[in-house]
């Protein structure tokens, strides 16, 4: 399936596979995701949204025995050839995960993290990165006179736009967002969503959600997965109203199983 | 429906036998945690009694601070000064060279080590770690003393170096084993965080796994710092001994003497009574308090880290220290005047600036490295640092099973020995081991389940089980020599014992008794509650609960306790030099309360006091690791069993 949207394609993929050992996680996955929109990966849980999110930034490369055929190309260069700068495309594909996973430091430490590990020293320098992304993230309002205290202390919502606002420090291209609101309570959400529109005005976001409300409200492109395959993509609008497929429709009226 | 109608149901009631073999049950366990508490308190006590006319007669200040100690001289100085400086060299020394091998090595198998490798090289350390420390001090004085010697044309190769070299290797398996739980258990959710944003795996390690992981490395560290501190039989066997500060006392090719090569030199030969005989009591007083304050502080420094990582508590600023490993330039700057001293002392002043300068070369080109590159050098150091711990193990093991086989022979562990050892076998004294050994296990083992089934089933958090806790902490943390040192003079002495296998066997079982608490509390805990709450509600009594519900899942992880209790007292001597051991003996012991053989004994004698008895020292020492070496195997495989069974723990 291909869906063809907007010029300005950022992350593509030409018949994707994957497997962890013998299990084939991801079948042909095509799919071109444009710059500077949001878009957003549906589909019943285990039907391989995350795996797929995680290629874009070649995170599964840490499953030992994870393989991948295919191409994913991002701005037009294969990600998966010898030799190709993995650390580099991680600093300008950045990921939000499921769960907040904020490092054990201080708040101030955990934003500054990113920029001081590519090769940021000056003090001034880092303290405006830290509050413009932090600003960014909507979080440092909240924190702002306890930067210097451990953001394991911050709760879950808090955590979680401390991890955006780490992700936002190092300057990326595209955010990846594993459903970054799962763990969280109905206001944090909001809170997370209001963000998310914010930033498409400077990232390419990819979200991955299993409430499709929140597809429908924060996303351009909508695609649906279901047992490893790419069954549809398109405009979000299109998709949850005039869905093409069968099986679409099914997930998106629930009427599914 | 009324609610008068609910019928009255008689209280519960309970058969008044069950309900008293419950009271008893619960009071048996509890007693014998109070046993091992008891016996700490017991220890504690004695050797500060004992210790007392020795600091009353000569003075406090004199005996912790005087610089000589001559006790055979007239008049006799008791200064511990030379003692203390001597342990501390020592230890330091051993620190300097361990830890970064095995943090290096620890970092290697939990982050960088196929998984092939590190199911290889992980049990082959754990192997290491119960090599008894007078196989150690065997090898340190056939091999290491005598390559010191020729390397650095000295006299004697009895060192400062020597001992911290020895020390050092003997320490690498605590401190390897330990860090790597803790780097392993650091979630993963923290490296992919890392990753996620562009960092380097290298950059992950250095900032976010093994600061995460600090705690554990500490706890690791500082138990390698206890061990080296506590050990005996493999120090006094090469450091020559000699009571005095080196000077300058950056000369590590000084021979020096520690505390507890104090303990088991002058302890044999002591007049009971005298003032010398009090004075070493005030020396294992001393030994015990350093051993007590690293402990302690160990302890400490993991609460405040763990609360700081926790976010709870308030230490805002260790968290800050935590996250910026700033004051990075002090280490290496120091690390490589100290590196200059001691060349200095050693080769004079040529080698002394080369290495200054290469340090301060060194310093001088890491920040410029590109982070590529510095990946490529870090991992580099790491390899290094794997090659050589595997090369040291390699080395000792290969030259003892080399040069013990040819000594193998039916004769060798089925005769007596003759001509003092260097003809005949060994036989009673693997006899004799066995003995101690199953006399020890059979005390321990009843007592330390029974006390750990208090802490871990009966438990209500309150002060007596804080107390039985710490009572067991001081316990593992005391050194074998001072359990010697109790023994002898309490229960040879004073109970009239004798120098006995009875003596030995007690003795023994309360060295290993809290390695069984420990554990056995370890593997009561990893039992699910909600097994408990099952069986609980089903009506079953605590006792029922604990013996078909908790026991069984527990079971592999008492067993693989109790397997390393066997190694352990098997391979100790310090305990049982002046207990239980004779180095020569006709019969086999016919009681309780006749002296015996035993293996690290008859190997510490021959190899310090028979010239010309190589060969059979050597086989000793290859039969004494072949059998510590099959218990600690049988005790990874059980585990491993259990493991792949999706078991308990263990
Ligand atoms: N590390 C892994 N090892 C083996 N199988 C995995 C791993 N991660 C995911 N899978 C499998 O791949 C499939 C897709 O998983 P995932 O991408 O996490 O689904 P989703 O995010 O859509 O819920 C599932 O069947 C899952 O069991
Ligand atoms: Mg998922």
């Amino acid at each position: 399936m291909t869906g063809t949207p907007a010029p300005g394609t950022i992350i593509e993929t030409r018949g994707l596979d994957l497997w962890y050992g013998p299990c084939q996680a991801l079948k042909e996955i095509t799919i071109l995701i444009p710059a500077n929109r949001v878009t957003a990966l549906i589909g019943p849980s285990g039907c391989g949204k995350s795996t797929l999110l995680r290629c874009f930034n070649r995170m599964n490369d840490l499953v030992p025995d994870c393989r991948v055929a295919g191409l994913a190309l991002y701005h037009g260069a294969d990600i998966n050839a010898p030799g190709y700068d993995v650390v580099e495309l991680r600093k300008r594909v950045g990921m939000v995960f499921q769960k907040p996973n904020p490092f054990p430091k201080s708040i101030y430490e955990n934003v500054a993290y990113g920029p001081r590990i590519h090769g940021e020293r000056d003090r001034a320098t880092l303290d405006a990165v830290v509050e413009r992304s932090l600003r960014s993230a909507a979080l440092w309002d909240e924190v702002e006179d306890r930067l210097q205290e451990p953001a394991l202390g911050l709760s879950g919502g808090q955590q979680q736009r401390l991890c955006i606002a780490r992700t936002l420090a190092v300057e990326p291209d595209v955010i990846l967002m594993d459903e970054p609101c799962s763990a969280l309570d109905p206001i944090a959400t909001a809170k997370i969503e209001n963000l998310i529109d914010d930033l498409k005005k400077r990232y390419t976001v990819i979200i991955v959600t299993h409430n499709m409300q929140q597809a429908a409200r924060v996303s351009e492109f909508t695609g649906f997965m279901y047992l490893g395959e790419l069954v549809e993509y398109g405009e979000t609008l299109q998709v949850f109203e005039r869905p093409a497929e069968r099986l679409t429709e099914n997930y998106i009226t629930g009427r599914f199983g | 429906m009324h609610p008068t109608s609910t019928a009255r149901l008689p209280a519960p009631a309970r058969a008044g036998r069950s309900h008293l073999e419950e009271h008893a049950i619960r009071a048996l366990w509890l007693a014998c945690a109070l046993v091992a508490v008891l016996a700490v308190g017991f220890i504690l006590a004695f050797l500060v009694v004992y210790g007392l006319p020795a600091f009353a007669e000569i003075g406090v200040l004199e005996v912790l601070l005087g610089d000589s100690w001559s006790p055979t001289a007239t008049p006799p100085a008791f200064g511990i000064l030379p003692l203390a400086v001597g342990t501390l060299l020592v230890t330091l020394g051993a620190m300097l060279f361990a830890v970064p091998l095995s943090v290096a090595t620890a970092i290697y198998l939990g982050e960088l080590a196929p998984p092939r490798v590190r199911n290889l090289v992980r049990p082959a350390i754990e192997l290491l770690a119960g090599i008894p420390s007078v196989v150690f001090g065997f090898f340190g004085l056939i091999v290491l003393v005598e390559w010191l010697r020729v390397s650095f044309a000295v006299p004697s190769g009895e060192s400062v170096l020597a001992g911290s070299l020895l020390l050092g290797v003997m320490t690498l398996p605590t401190i390897i084993s330990v860090s790597e739980d803790a780097i392993s258990s650091v979630p993963r959710e923290f490296r992919e965080g890392s990753l996620a944003l562009g960092a380097t795996r290298w950059q992950t390690i250095r900032r976010v796994v093994v600061p995460s992981a600090l705690p554990g490395v500490t706890a690791a560290i500082i138990l390698g710092m206890g061990r080296a501190i506590g050990e005996t039989m493999a120090v006094m066997m090469v450091t020559g001994n000699a009571a005095v500060i080196p000077s300058p006392i950056t000369d590590v090719l000084s021979p020096v003497r520690t505390l507890t090569g104090t303990l088991g030199i002058e302890m044999g030969e002591v007049a009971i009574g005298s003032l010398h005989y009090h004075a070493l009591f005030a020396v294992a007083t001393v030994l015990l308090v350093i051993t007590l304050a690293v402990n302690l502080g160990a302890s400490a420094i993991l609460r405040r880290l763990n609360a700081s990582a926790t976010g709870r508590g308030s230490p805002s600023r260790l968290a800050a220290v935590l996250g910026r490993p700033r004051a990075g330039m002090a280490v290496p700057v120091l690390a490589a005047v100290l590196a200059a001293a001691v060349a200095h002392s050693v080769g004079g002043l040529l080698p002394a600036l080369a290495v200054f300068a290469a340090g301060l070369l060194l310093l001088a080109a890491v920040p410029r490295l590109s982070r590529n590159q510095a990946e490529k050098a870090a991992f580099l150091l790491l390899y290094l640092a794997v090659a050589a711990v595997v090369a040291i193990l390699a080395i000792i093991l290969l030259d003892i099973v080399s040069k013990g086989l040819p000594a193998l022979s039916w004769e060798f562990l089925t005769g007596s020995p003759r001509d003092l050892g260097r003809a005949g076998g060994i036989f009673p004294a693997i006899v004799g081991t066995l003995c101690l050994v199953a006399g020890a296990i059979a005390l321990a083992l009843p007592l330390g389940v029974g006390a750990a089934i208090h802490l871990a089933e009966y438990r209500r958090e309150n002060r007596l089980t804080r107390l039985i806790r710490s009572g067991v902490d001081l316990l593992n943390g005391t050194p074998s020599i001072v359990f010697g040192l109790f023994g002898f003079t309490f229960f040879v002495l004073y109970l009239e014992f004798g120098v006995s296998m009875l003596a030995g066997q007690v003795t023994l079982g309360l060295m290993v008794l809290p390695t069984i608490i420990r554990t056995t509390e370890e593997a009561l805990r990893q039992v699910p509650q909600g097994l408990r709450e099952g069986s609980l509600a089903l009506g079953a009594t605590q006792w029922q609960t604990v013996r078909r519900v908790v026991l069984p899942p527990a079971a592999p992880g008492i067993l693989t306790g109790t397997i390393l209790s066997v190694g352990r007292a098997a391979g100790e001597t310090a305990p049982i030099l002046f207990t239980a051991a004779v180095f020569s003996q006709r019969h086999l012991p016919s009681s309780l309360l006749d002296p015996v053989m035993a293996l690290p004994y008859h190997l510490f004698v021959l190899a310090t006091n028979v010239p010309g008895a190589q060969q059979n020292t050597y086989g000793t020492a290859l039969v004494l690791i072949l059998l510590v070496g099959a218990v600690y195997a049988v005790t990874i495989a059980v585990r491993a069993r259990y493991r792949a069974a999706g078991g308990a723990p263990g």
